[in-house]
């Protein structure tokens, strides 16, 4: 039954079932609030000198969507904010989650709302007061912090903010309206133009950052298959140095000519070199700057190869335990008043970080290096220098340290380092030899083993000396492809170029995934993807515009500076998509035609399992037999009678291409998942040498 | 009688009155801004070059269909 007593209460509402079993410990006088679950819906009831309840919603409880029920027609510009029952598939459990919220908040007489201090948070607090608590919106207190820390807790709800923050509402509502009519408009237009042209239904989206970001995708894919290496040498030289040989570079690092190359070899041969000069530089490396999102998804992919969508989920685990700050920040600031000392002290506490920590609260004073980027709302992100009272996962831990570490890192001094550069001639021909000496080590050694520093020493020379030359090496080269974009460097790039938010990159480019727009961790562009952004580009080359994009996110950001109005950028942003929504329909047959041929290929590629090693020009793909229906693997070429390449295949379970080829005889190999029984992988080839080999030992 | 369109000459897609499709026009075009480079470097005849960057594993798939297409059909 949910709560009812004479007295009334403080009702706080949370955005998630952890932050709420937390905020009520963290409020009960005896640190253990009462649970309580109601239809499946859990909250708290924190005693103290008054009774606190804290209710956490599920995330977004609110959304928006057509204020008409129009499936599937566009352009749809009516909109409004519903419960999110009423616009998902799947969202049920929405509506017993309102109605115990609404109910507690009837004996409520005193409203916070504690969901995180950004603008989705803001939004879910704000949408649940105004909508199932009966208009508390306005009348509601604002809890703001950056820990999940009892003190802070404690301090802000001792002294919340008097109100919500209007401002930074009225953005993230205004984003969520303008970001729903693009996806709404543009996606609907994508998936009806290929449902009514080919009868079959397959989802199709794009969104008002989703195109800009597939389309730099596809110029970076264009480059790359348009691409034709051109040759270029090096010329490298062994030189005898007290004993030992080391490797020196001539001075060009790439000869565009063989000829050219091959003078410069034959005027090196048989010559000893002499030093010509030898230059000294002292360089300081600064510090490195405090983690804020987008730094530290891209350390975490770096390090330990976790997508941007995982880091934010870990990071989002260890805030909820009080062990770091708020992740969802992009601020590159540790102001002084989250205790730089009082963290250290408490890290100090275990014997990994305590040698670390003694060093820097041994210092005089201490001064983080910090950013540029400030956050509003939140610091970046630091530790809480709590210690966890659970066995983190590999995962947990390893962002945890990486966190704790950069903290320490930050208060570190700047890492001195001496580079020489000794140029050598050979017969007038100039090389050159590199060294690189650690002098301080400074912030370095707070952080590793996350940064490396290889020193490289040559023996001591002088300027004028004779060196023996062991050999002039050639090297053929090719210049090499444009690399491509990992899902760390284009949430970069995302950054970048400033389109999305910190809290929606790494759900974008997930979608693009989801899609099948894109594939595999080195991001390859389909040829529906191709298709997709050829279509926006040719028809509505507004909507991929990444100047149109960013302008648009720059009003956004100056209705929460009080600068602009949300009515007017929903009307710009309409009068963009009218003409644009106007040209899809008209054209609606062509980009109908256009899409359903890419997905009919990218359907077919999904079935590839390789290339047919009979007939050399058909694909292999999974058949079944007209007669018995039976499944096989044949050649795209077995049904018109040119290729005969059939397979068996096990008639249970499920089959998917391995997409690689078997390492002992280089035939295509797939994967077959039976129910109840290991999953293994296939090679198609009955005179594969390893099956030989097994049949000959069983 | 109407037209039947053109397809691309290295894959199957429709390109109207021009020989490559537009994604392997900028492949061609990349095939022959490179000639310059490879003529400088090795001195070769634009056969040869069409043969070595078709047999290169660097060439990436587009401009390797447009140079297996000039390697077959040019004079």
């Amino acid at each position: 039954m949910v709560y009812s007593l004479l007295r009334k209460y403080t009702l706080i509402i949370t955005e998630k079932p952890d932050a709420a079993s937390r905020i009520a410990s963290a409020l009960d006088a005896e640190g253990k609030a009462e649970k309580t679950v109601e239809n499946s819906v859990p909250y708290y009831m924190a005693k103290r000198s008054e009774d606190v309840i804290v209710v956490p919603a599920l995330g977004h409880l609110y959304t928006v969507a057509s204020a008409k029920k129009r499936k599937r027609e566009y352009p749809v510009f009516d909109l409004q904010w519903v419960p999110r029952y009423l616009a998902e598939r799947g969202a049920a459990q929405v509506r017993t989650w309102l109605k115990v919220i609404s109910k507690l908040a009837e004996n409520a007489d005193r409203f916070i709302d504690a969901c995180d201090y950004d603008v989705e948070g803001s939004i879910i607090g704000y949408s649940i007061l105004k909508y199932a608590c009966g208009g508390k919106e306005n009348t509601a207190q604002r809890m703001k912090y950056s820990t999940l820390t009892k003190e802070e807790l404690e301090k802000s709800f001792i002294a919340p903010l008097p109100h919500l923050d209007f401002a930074l509402i009225e953005a993230g509502l205004t984003r969520h309206e303008v970001d729903w009519l693009y996806g709404i408009n543009l996606s609907r237009a994508l998936t009806m133009a290929a449902k009514n042209y080919s009868g079959k239904y397959a989802t199709l989206s794009t969104g008002r950052v989703q195109g800009p970001t597939l389309k730099f995708l596809e110029t970076r894919e264009r480059s790359i298959k348009c691409f034709v290496p051109t040759p270029y040498w090096s010329i490298k030289a062994g030189v005898e140095i007290g004993g030992a040989v080391f490797e020196a570079e001539y001075e060009r690092k790439a000869i565009e000519s063989k000829a050219e190359a091959d003078a410069i070899i034959d005027s090196c041969k048989g010559k000893d070199g002499k030093t010509e000069k030898i230059e000294i530089k002292e360089f300081r490396q600064m510090p490195p700057l405090p983690f804020d999102l987008g730094s530290l998804q891209s350390e975490a992919y770096s390090l330990f190869r976790y997508a941007p969508l995982r880091t934010s989920s870990i990071a989002q685990r260890l805030y909820l335990d009080a062990l770091i700050s708020y992740p969802r920040t992009s601020s590159q600031k540790l102001p002084s008043a989250i205790g730089y000392k009082a963290i250290l002290k408490q890290l100090g506490r275990t014997s990994e970080y305590a040698r670390l920590t003694a060093e820097l609260l041994a210092k005089p004073a201490l001064k983080p290096t910090e950013g540029k980027k400030e956050d509003p709302a939140h610091p970046a992100i630091y530790p809480t220098g709590k210690l966890p009272e659970r066995v983190l996962d590999r995962a947990e831990k390893n962002i945890w340290d990486l966190v704790v570490r950069r903290f320490m890192a930050v208060f570190g001094e700047p890492t001195i380092q001496q580079r020489a550069t000794v140029t050598i001639s050979i017969n007038g021909n100039h090389f050159q030899l590199n060294e690189r000496r650690t002098l301080e080590e400074g912030w370095l050694r707070f952080y590793k083993p996350y940064v490396k520093s290889e020193d490289t020493v040559l023996p001591p020379m002088e300027e004028g000396q004779r060196v023996s030359v062991k050999r002039v090496i050639l090297e053929d080269k090719f210049t090499k492809p444009p690399s491509r974009y990992n899902p760390s460097s284009l949430l970069r790039r995302m950054e970048k170029e400033e389109i999305g938010t910190k809290a929606t990159r790494a759900g974008i480019i997930q979608t693009l995934h989801s899609r099948k727009y894109i594939r595999e961790e080195k991001i390859v562009v389909t040829d529906l993807g191709f298709e997709v952004i050829d279509v926006l580009k040719k028809y509505c080359p507004t909507v991929v515009s990444i100047e149109l994009t960013r302008k648009l996110e720059e009003r956004m950001n100056e209705i929460q500076q009080g600068k602009e109005t949300r009515e007017n950028v929903l009307r710009g942003a309409i009068e963009i998509l009218k003409p644009v929504t106007e040209k899809l329909k008209e054209k609606e047959q062509i980009i109908g035609a256009r899409l359903s041929q890419a997905i009919q290929k990218a359907k077919l590629e999904e079935r590839i399992i390789g290339a047919c090693p009979i007939c050399q020009n058909g694909k292999l793909v999974v058949l079944r037999s007209k007669k018995t229906g039976k499944r096989f693997v044949g050649c795209t070429n077995y049904f018109e009678g040119t290729c005969k390449a059939a397979f068996p295949l096990p008639q249970k379970g499920l089959v998917k291409p391995l997409g690689n080829v078997c390492k002992s005889c280089g035939w295509p190999t797939v994967r077959i998942w039976m129910k109840g029984k290991r999953t293994w992988n296939l090679c198609l080839n009955p005179k594969c040498p390893i099956k030989e080999k097994w049949s000959e030992n069983h | 009688m109407e037209r039947k369109p053109l397809k691309c000459k290295a894959c199957h897609r429709e390109v109207g009155d021009r020989d490559f499709c537009l994604l392997h026009l900028k492949a061609y075009e990349n095939i022959v801004k490179k000639y310059a480079f490879w003529r400088k470097a090795l001195k070769i005849s634009w056969k040869e070059y069409l043969s070595e960057i078709k047999q290169n594993t660097l060439t990436r798939e587009w401009a390797k269909e447009v140079a297996n297409y000039l390697v077959n059909n040019e004079e």
